[in-house]
């Protein structure tokens, strides 16, 4: 535990957040050059708090903090704001990339490109694309930040074999060819449960669960 | 330490937010300081579990199956709004412009803490939409994220089990009273996501 005064502040996104004492709010927050932090918001929970209505996941927002120990005060979040609200599907696949990087992100190590790589996710899923490619695109990204990306023609950890072709796709990014939910798809899917240690995704039940019970 | 001392701490660690010491804490005090308060809270906390049920209508709690409120004849059975809480019901219903009636969630979906809809229990909201005189329902649930997904899940469950009922949801906006200098950004954001049109001319 780093128990240094510290400060700082960054661009950052909050992924979830709990109620802390009476009257606070306990933010894990993602930051583009921090990483992961645990940001104590003291009375966000009040009525007329400022923090209120900013800390909302899937909005951009210039984050400050100090304080020392793994939790950190939130002394400001300011609104960047220039993103509509995700809705409806892409709602619940937001809700899947927060989890992706709760369960995979250890906490306080920088993970820019990774972190970019979920805004481009978050701001393509708030502008109505098809989902299924940005998720894909998502998926990979966070298997290369945790250095569970395996080289072709090694196929990872698991046993689910890959064609030339496929990993071709995935080399390029070609997420939207039709190969990629065909056979990158699963691929992925088994890596990242690898990853994640057969302990499963609380979102991905969800997702089951919307669309058999709602979209149909 | 007396086993009774020890049941009572182990009670209180239950409740939300109450961490061992806090329990300990709570327990001496009562004990030590206000034995009489430690009796009303017990006879209280008794009679509630015994004769609090959840009303068949609303799913609010009631002290009989179906609440005063749900069995007003005044109340217009053709719109139903959707809340989180009683305390969200009491609130919305002190703005005194609603005269329909209400269902209580108790509580919210919530993806990243594994509350799903089966959690929620929404099947007893569906059966009670489903009934003819309801025309129109109010999405009532809070504008916070949780809330937000909330909505948006039962909007599409109730419109594809009950497809001949309006659903519509609260407009956000700057509070009453409130000046744009002050409002917060995320508030005018919200606002003018949900502007609404107040001429439509063609020329
Ligand atoms: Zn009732």
């Amino acid at each position: 535990m780093n128990e240094t005064r510290r400060g700082g502040s960054d661009r950052g996104f909050l992924l979830h957040a709990e109620p802390w004492r009476e009257t606070s709010l306990l933010v894990d927050a993602w930051t583009r050059a921090h990483g992961r932090l645990w940001l104590v918001a003291k009375g966000a929970k009040r009525p007329h708090s400022a923090l209120r209505s900013v800390l909302l996941p899937f909005q951009p927002l210039h984050l400050r903090w100090s304080g020392k120990g793994e939790r950190l005060t939130l002394t400001g979040a300011e609104w960047l704001g220039g993103m509509p609200l995700l809705s409806g599907e892409a709602l619940w696949c937001g809700y899947y990339l927060n989890e992706l990087i709760l369960r995979l992100a250890p906490r306080e190590v920088p993970h820019p490109e990774w972190f970019d790589a979920y805004e481009t996710a978050v701001r393509a899923l708030a502008a109505g694309e098809p989902v299924a490619p940005v998720l894909r695109a998502f998926e990979w990204a966070s298997l290369q930040a945790t250095g569970h990306a395996p080289q072709w023609p090694e196929t990872g950890p698991v046993a689910v074999p890959l064609s030339a072709e496929a990993y071709q796709a995935v080399a390029q990014g070609a997420w939207s060819a039709p190969i990629v939910a065909r056979e990158v798809k699963p691929w992925l899917r088994a890596l990242i449960d690898h990853c994640l240690e057969g302990r499963p995704l609380r979102t991905r039940a969800f997702m089951k669960e919307w669309v058999t019970n709602g979209k149909g | 330490m007396s086993q009774a001392l020890n049941e009572l701490i182990d009670a209180l660690k239950r409740l939300p937010g109450l961490g061992p010491r806090s329990a300990q804490r709570l327990a001496h005090h009562l004990l030590n300081h206000d034995r009489a308060a430690a009796k009303r809270l017990a006879r209280a906390l008794a009679r509630a579990a015994e004769v609090l049920v959840h009303c068949a209508e609303c799913n609010t709690f009631s002290e009989t199956p179906v609440c005063a409120r749900c069995a007003d004849p005044a109340r217009d059975r053709s719109v139903v709004c959707v809340v989180e809480t009683p305390a969200d019901l009491e609130a919305f219903d002190a703005a005194h412009v609603f005269q329909g009636c209400y269902y209580v969630l108790m509580g919210r979906l919530s993806p990243l803490d594994g509350i799903g809809p089966k959690a929620l229990g929404i099947e007893k909201l569906l059966a009670r939409i489903a009934r003819p005189e309801v025309k129109e329902v109010v999405l009532a649930t809070n504008f916070t994220a949780e809330g937000e997904a909330t909505a948006q899940w039962l909007a599409e469950r109730i419109a594809a089990a009950v497809p001949t009922c309006t659903i519509t949801r609260l407009a956000r906006g700057v509070p009453v009273g409130g000046e744009l200098e002050y409002a917060d950004p995320a508030t005018i954001a919200y606002a003018w996501h949900d502007r609404r049109v107040l001429t439509n001319q063609q020329s």
